[in-house]
């Protein structure tokens, strides 16, 4: 890392005043000694790094999940996840990453490998010898949940296939989608793009790159300039015009608005631009609602659904909308989970050394849900990774709340997790 | 009453007596010193943290440049781990026109100091905080320096040679002979300011080595020596904007120098004249000067947080000098008594710096001998102090030690990383009396928060140690050290004091034995260094350490007692009105 | 639309919420982070020293009225202080923490120095430290704990006549993990083994008639469990003495309200940084929060501004001697010049004058300007920022947040319910 700079998130070391609320609530020092906490890495050790050092004097920071947590409480602004994905970042930078990091963190072209044969590609990425040397070659947890390609081709594919179908009209969103949504999970495109129609909205979904969070998470930080580099000139147009950039994954809008330009310092117009028309789905379904124009024809869902709001949702700052906007449907029970996190926090649950800690994390939410009774069907979280956790760690199908809007408009099968149109 | 005998006493526990002690020991003879407070109570212990190339004298004052760049050179191989190699850049700011920093260049050839232009680019890229109007950059070898430790092993180096320390000892009186015109020092009278006993000291030869108490002492003579102490105020920020010593390139002037030591940056001085060396008050517009001229190096310098200022006093002797004490000479001045006054036995030595205090105490030594009549060379050159093997001091050394040896749990001071293990092997390898002393020894509570936690942390740790203490030689006091071993070498590495026995106080009475005046009297100590930069996030902190010590611990309502420390003593001097700053209403 | 947005999620605004949607208001509540109740002793300070007086008060209710005439407990004077901490004392209770006051008076628990501390509502966990109390006490603290130590708070409490004795016990009876604070240490102790392995510990410590005091790390979540367990199995009473921040009691008191509020359906968003407002004709329309990425509204009928003063965030300061208060720019009664912020003593009884002052306010708690006009029609102020108390001087810290967040909240009902009769008329 360049020594310490007039960067907004280096010089909020200066906020801390030593009071030990981050690490009170730090998921990960909660459950392992690994882990000195958010203080003692963040804004403490960041006073003993310094730019030319040949030795990194501290590794710990690796530990962190890069939750945002600490963020969250703590009372002076001092932006300490960020300060450790920087450390972790000139680490990186040193000493070079491991090939299991490489690989997680491009996310995008793992995708893509896979949608060329799904089908093999899940076979062989799940199958237990496969995972067995995965894990003794790459680190890669043995028992971690790793996503499952989509069979039913990819969301790129669909979006092609119904061109015809989809609505047009004056009023327009664009959408993105992720990588997620793109080789794995096509259904929550599809929830969501339902949803934007039912209300009138025009659905445009235009080329895009993946967002780079997990290339940030691990450190990576030339290779994912790159990727938002690209996103900005592919997206910055529309933003121009006056149009929404609107997520289903609260991890990827977070990067698109905040992380990306946070820690790479990318603050040009054009970033900038992009970052004030990116919206999480439920963020901008809300301002909707409190203009009055979104539509609340909701059938009855009469049941119980523990949702989780993800860490990546909570740091967007906006409060949970996903709750309040589900709320809206008659004879659907919310109970409102404050677990700190899943676990998995993007790919930090997948690498060996990390399982358990993750697991041990995610066990506040897990008995949460589990206190809910066994009349529950469903969970629901934003995120994706979160919901794959939370289906590993208790076992329930979990269900996006784009999902949860869909089914209540009529327009969406929740098991299935297909558009009841086909 | 006692009395002790010795061939040289040194009256002064600074760089310069401790560099005499050590120079004086070497040569074989027999030492005493007395400091009247903790090592480096005086300006050693408040100064900026410059290890001089020379490069600021090298226009103004070739002689004193030439004495810095050969001590830099000896330093660095005698005293390695007490000096933090992060070489110095000369920069030209915009409002730095004219000829200098062609003299400059031209100076630093004359004299020897290899200094480099750097390009422009090249210097942002290794600063990129600094002043981007810069025009020009020169390199020279500056480096910062912790005088605590140096001190400190300097004196260990004197004791393994034979010499004894006594701090917290007093000079009250110089004990003379005959009279006048054949007058001579053969001593002095000394009070131990713990115990308040007196006792005496007789030496062949007496070196008054006491900075800018150096009128005062031999005025116990009645020697007139006119010292004019020259009050400087430094100011350091939060965390190190820079990890290379800056100096403008220019005549010296105030705030023009910003060194990065440890964790923190330090900009400074300024320069003016007191009536005492123990009038350490800060005036605001001292310290908005300071945060003024360090905008022109790091331009926010005075936008980040500021944690503490604090002021040293130059020792300025300059025989019938009277003008402005920047322009007083820096050179070391030493003083023959016998041939300036008439008086045998006694040598002055003040003046100078820090980074000639092994040259000061050369010269001095020099010329006890020759009064001595003996002829035994010089030897601190060649002998590196003990610890050297531990290298540069680096500022990720204390975090990578804790974390390879998994020491968070044990951190006592989470700001400066200290470990509960430092914090008792240096209560009982060197002589503590405040928790000032443990400050300068580990760096306690010089960090953010001020002492706000680890100041109640340390008064109860060290109350477990005198419990344990008792209970592990109960009665039987001589089962304990009569004296600290004094093993400061590695007094500042987590990992060493992890591995070391488990530590045991000295024997003998010591404020010590009161942690509610330990509390006091550092928490003053911490409010007397911070009130002139409280604003802003440094008084949301300060808010902090008043809700721990007055709404949690409610020190203000201990049972009372009349105990006072010399430290005590020493704070309460800023509230005797006309000392101390003024009362508000 | 909400009738209330409270900022600050300290004590003050969180009781002003609890007590607001009793009164029927719609509420909110959106604080930067984590509130001040972090790091205060979990207990209730109503008043524990008058002008620097060596001795503690005995009762606040006797000696309010020697308060300077803009003090918040003058301004609302003795009845509704002392009404707004009994409300808080039965609102609280549902949690059982179990708040009591000593007869109406302030009891005296032991620091962590070792000095006694005057507290008006102490809870459960606390009370069986009295000093009044004169069973024999051991200490009892676990070696490595960076936070307590017995042997000192054995020598100060000696020194003042208790009998008491110190002892040390093994932190492995805590934690296997080695690097714990004392709220990750309270977690700990939520796990019954844990407790169980306490009890089994300090059975071999304790003597006959000794009451057993520990750091205060007896639980976070199940901490009336905790305690319980371990006074059934000692067959004594058990106190826990707050320490360093982290404060478990703290964090217990903070979980209770935000718990009891989502129960009555107020959101309490944490990690919400109010950066500005928008007034027109002296009404605030809306404050707006800082967010990932542009500013959030917030839409109310009435502000409450309870963000704590130099401490909490609410003010800040330059060294030019500026000392203002952040969301709205409110005059603070600081002296706005630096050289009369302190004094030379750190320990000076008469406190420092930077900390006295803050917002000043009218009857109705709302902030007034030098002409003594409510600067906005719908903003009312609670807590540590008023002006005219130094709370953590004083020891009213809690008592102070309390009593003018229940009163600003019901300012703000009686506003509403005049606005509503104006209209219906
Ligand atoms: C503001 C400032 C910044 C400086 N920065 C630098 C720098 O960056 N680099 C550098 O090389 N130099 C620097 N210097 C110079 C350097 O600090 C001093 O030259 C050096 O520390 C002087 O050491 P000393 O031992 O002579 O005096 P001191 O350190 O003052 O030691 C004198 C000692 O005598 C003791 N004493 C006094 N009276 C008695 C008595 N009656 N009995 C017993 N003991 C007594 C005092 O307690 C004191 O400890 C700076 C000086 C100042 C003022
Ligand atoms: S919560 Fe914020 S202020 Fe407190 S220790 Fe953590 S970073 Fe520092
Ligand atoms: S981001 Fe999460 S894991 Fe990392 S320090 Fe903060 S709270 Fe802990
Ligand atoms: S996946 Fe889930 S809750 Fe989970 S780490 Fe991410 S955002 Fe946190």
């Amino acid at each position: 890392m360049a020594p310490i700079s007039w960067h907004s998130v280096d010089l909020s070391l200066d906020e801390c005043i030593k009071c030990n609320i981050c690490t009170s609530h730090c998921p990960v020092s909660a459950v392992t000694d690994l882990f000195p906490g958010p203080k003692y890495v963040g804004p403490q050790a960041q006073r003993f790094r310094e730019g030319d050092q040949a030795i990194t004097p501290d590794h710990s920071v690796d530990y962190c999940s890069g939750c945002r947590v600490c963020n969250e409480v703590c009372p002076t602004g001092v932006k300490i996840a960020e300060m450790n994905a920087r450390a972790r970042a000139d680490m990186v930078a040193k000493q070079g990453l491991p090939l299991r990091n490489r690989l997680l963190g491009r996310n995008e072209l793992l995708g893509k490998a896979g949608s060329f044969a799904p089908a093999l590609a899940n076979f062989a990425m799940h199958n237990p010898f496969s995972r067995f040397m995965a894990e003794k070659v790459m680190g890669i947890a043995r028992a971690a949940p790793l996503p499952t390609w989509s069979t039913s081709g990819t969301f790129g594919d669909w979006v092609k296939r119904t061109r015809g179908q989809r609505l047009r009209s004056a009023k327009k969103v664009v959408y993105y989608h992720g990588c997620a949504t793109m080789y794995y999970e096509p259904f929550i495109g599809k929830a969501a793009v339902a949803v934007f129609e039912h209300n009138g909205y025009e659905v445009i979904v235009p080329e895009q790159n993946c967002c780079g969070l997990p290339l940030l998470s691990n450190g990576e930080f030339g290779a994912a300039r790159n990727y938002h580099q690209g996103n900005v000139g592919k997206l910055t147009g529309f933003a121009r015009a006056g149009l929404p950039i609107v997520g289903t994954s609260t991890s990827c809008t977070l990067t698109l608005k905040e992380e990306a330009p946070e820690l790479l310092d990318m603050h040009d117009e054009a970033a900038t631009t992009l970052k004030m028309a990116t919206y999480d789905i439920f963020e901008w379904l809300y301002e909707l609602h409190e203009a009055g124009e979104f539509r609340t024809d909701f059938r009855s869902m009469p049941m119980k659904l523990p949702y989780h709001a993800p860490c990546q949702q909570r740091a967007h700052r906006v409060g949970k909308p996903a709750l309040a906007l589900m709320a809206l449907i008659p004879d659907l029970e919310l109970p409102e989970s404050h677990a700190r996190c899943c676990g998995i926090a993007g790919t930090y649950g997948y690498k060996v050394e990390k399982y358990q800690i993750a697991m041990d994390v995610g066990a506040e939410l897990f008995d949460f849900v589990e206190a809910q009774g066994s009349d529950v069907a469903y969970t629901a979280c934003d995120s994706e990774t979160c919901r794959w956790q939370l289906e590993h760690g208790v076992d329930l199908p979990s269900r996006h709340p784009i999902e949860i809007l869909a089914a209540a408009y009529g327009l969406y099968d929740l098991a299935r997790r297909d558009l009841t149109t086909g | 009453m006692k009395k002790l005998a010795t061939d040289i006493l040194v009256i002064g526990g600074g760089s310069t007596g401790a560099g005499v002690a050590w120079d004086a020991a070497l040569r074989g003879f027999r030492v005493v010193l007395v400091e009247k407070r903790d090592l480096t109570h005086g300006t050693t212990g408040r100064y900026h943290g410059l290890l001089h190339s020379g490069g600021r004298y090298a226009v103004k004052d070739p002689q004193s440049a030439i004495e810095c760049i050969e001590e830099n050179r000896i330093l660095r191989r005698t005293h390695t781990h007490c000096i933090e190699d992060t070489s110095g850049f000369f920069v030209v700011t915009p409002e730095d026109e004219g000829d200098f920093p062609d003299r400059f260049q031209a100076g630093c050839a004359t004299v020897g100091i290899p200094c480099e232009e750097v390009p422009l680019k090249e210097a942002l890229r290794r600063e990129p905080l600094l002043n981007p109007r810069i025009s020009r950059v020169f390199e020279v070898p500056d480096g910062s320096a912790d005088s605590f430790l140096a001190t400190h092993v300097t004196v260990q180096a004197a004791r393994q040679a034979g010499a004894q320390i006594c701090v917290y000892h007093e000079v009250v009186g110089l004990l003379t002979e005959g009279s006048d015109g054949a007058r001579r020092v053969t001593g002095a009278r000394v009070r131990d300011v713990v115990t308040g006993e007196e006792l005496v000291v007789e030496a062949m030869l007496t070196i008054n080595a006491s900075g800018a108490w150096a009128g005062q002492i031999a005025a116990l003579a009645d020697i007139p020596v006119r010292v004019i102490p020259g009050k400087g105020v430094m100011v350091a920020v939060n965390h190190r904007l820079v990890n290379t010593v800056i100096n403008r390139c220019k005549m010296p002037a105030d705030g023009d120098i910003l060194v990065p030591v440890h964790t923190v940056a330090v900009i400074g001085t300024t320069d003016e004249r007191v009536a005492d060396p123990e009038m350490l008050n800060i005036e605001p517009w001292e310290v908005a000067l300071m945060l003024a001229e360090g905008d022109k190096l790091v331009p926010g310098l005075s936008q980040s947080r500021i944690l503490r200022a604090w002021a040293g006093v130059r020792p300025l002797y300059q025989e019938n000098y009277t003008g402005d004490s920047r322009d007083a000479t820096r050179a070391l001045a030493l003083l023959d008594h016998q041939q300036r006054d008439g008086v045998a036995g006694f040598l002055t030595i003040t003046g100078g710096k820090w980074t000639t205090f092994r040259l000061m105490a050369e010269k001095t030594m020099d010329k006890a001998c020759a009064q001595l009549g003996v002829d035994r060379p010089c030897r601190t050159a060649e002998t590196p102090v003990p610890g050297v093997e531990q290298g540069y001091y680096w500022v990720g050394h204390r975090l990578h030690e804790v974390e390879t040896e998994r020491l968070q749990g044990d951190l006592v001071c989470e700001c400066e990383l200290v470990t509960r293990s430092m914090l008792e092997q240096a209560a009982a390898n060197n002589p503590t009396v405040t928790l000032d002393d443990l400050r300068r020894d580990v760096r306690l509570g010089m960090g953010p928060c001020q002492g706000g936690f680890c100041t109640f942390r340390a008064a109860g740790i060290l109350q477990e140690l005198r419990m344990r203490t008792e209970e592990t030689a109960p009665s039987n006091r001589a089962a304990r050290p009569e004296e600290p071993a004094w093993s400061v070498a590695h007094m500042q590495s987590p990992r060493h004091a992890m591995h070391q026995q488990p530590a045991t106080l000295a024997a003998g009475r010591s404020p010590l034995d009161n942690p509610n005046l330990l509390l006091r009297d550092f928490l003053q100590e911490r409010w007397r260094g911070v009130t002139p930069v409280l604003w802003g996030r440094q008084l949301k902190q300060e808010r902090l350490d008043e809700l721990i010590y007055l709404g949690i611990m409610n020190i203000d309502h201990l049972p009372p007692d009349d105990d006072a420390s010399p430290l005590t003593e020493f704070w309460q001097f800023d509230t005797t009105p006309g000392a101390g700053s003024e009362e508000t209403t | 639309m909400l009738d209330l947005l409270i900022i600050g999620a300290g004590l003050a605004g969180l009781t002003a919420a609890l007590r607001a949607v009793e009164a029927g208001l719609r509420v909110k509540i959106i604080a930067k982070g984590m509130g001040s109740l972090y790091w205060a002793t979990g207990a209730i300070d109503v008043l524990g020293y008058l002008g620097g007086e060596e001795r503690a008060v005995a009762s606040p209710w006797e000696r309010l009225a020697e308060l300077d005439a803009g003090h918040p407990y003058r301004t609302l004077g003795d009845t509704r202080v002392r009404g707004a901490i009994d409300w808080f004392q039965q609102h609280i209770e549902p949690s059982g923490l179990g708040y009591r006051s000593a007869d109406a008076h302030n009891l005296l628990t032991p620091s962590p120095a070792g000095a006694w501390r005057p507290t008006y509502l102490a809870p459960a966990g606390q009370r069986a430290g009295a000093a009044t109390d004169d069973r024999p006490m051991v200490i009892v603290g676990f070696q490595g704990v960076r936070d307590f130590f017995p042997h000192l708070i054995t020598r100060n409490l000696s020194a003042q006549g208790q009998v008491v004795r110190a002892a040390l016990l093994p932190w492995s009876v805590l934690s296997e993990q080695r690097d714990r604070n004392n709220a990750q240490l309270a977690e700990c102790v939520d796990d019954v083994h844990t407790q169980q392995r306490l009890v089994d510990a300090l059975k071999l410590v304790v003597k006959p008639g000794e009451r057993i005091g520990l750091p205060a790390i007896l639980g976070r979540h199940a901490h009336a469990q905790a305690l319980a367990h371990l006074q059934q199995g000692l067959k004594t009473d058990v106190f826990e003495i707050p320490t360093l921040p982290p404060s478990a009691p703290g964090i217990r008191l903070a979980t209770a309200l935000r718990q009891a509020l989502e129960q009555r359906g107020v959101r309490v968003e944490i990690g919400m940084e109010a950066i500005g407002f928008h007034a027109e004709d002296g009404v605030i329309q809306w404050v707006e929060t800082e967010t990932s990425a542009r500013p959030l509204k917030h839409r109310a009928h009435a502000f409450l501004l309870a963000t704590g003063g130099v401490l909490g965030g609410g003010f800040n300061s330059t060294p030019a001697g500026r000392f203002w208060e952040v969301i709205f720019d409110l005059p603070l009664t600081v002296p706005q010049d630096r050289r009369q912020w302190f004094r030379p003593l750190f320990l000076d009884a008469r406190g420092q004058p930077a900390f006295h002052g803050g917002v000043a306010v009218n009857a109705a708690l709302q902030p007034v300007d030098a002409t003594g006009d409510a600067i906005y029609a719908n903003l009312w102020a609670a807590g540590s920022l008023l002006a005219h108390a130094d709370p953590i001087l004083e020891r009213s810290l809690e008592g102070v947040a309390i009593a003018s967040g229940v009163a600003a909240a019901e300012a703000v009902k009686t506003k509403s319910t005049a606005a509503v009769a104006t209209m219906e008329r």
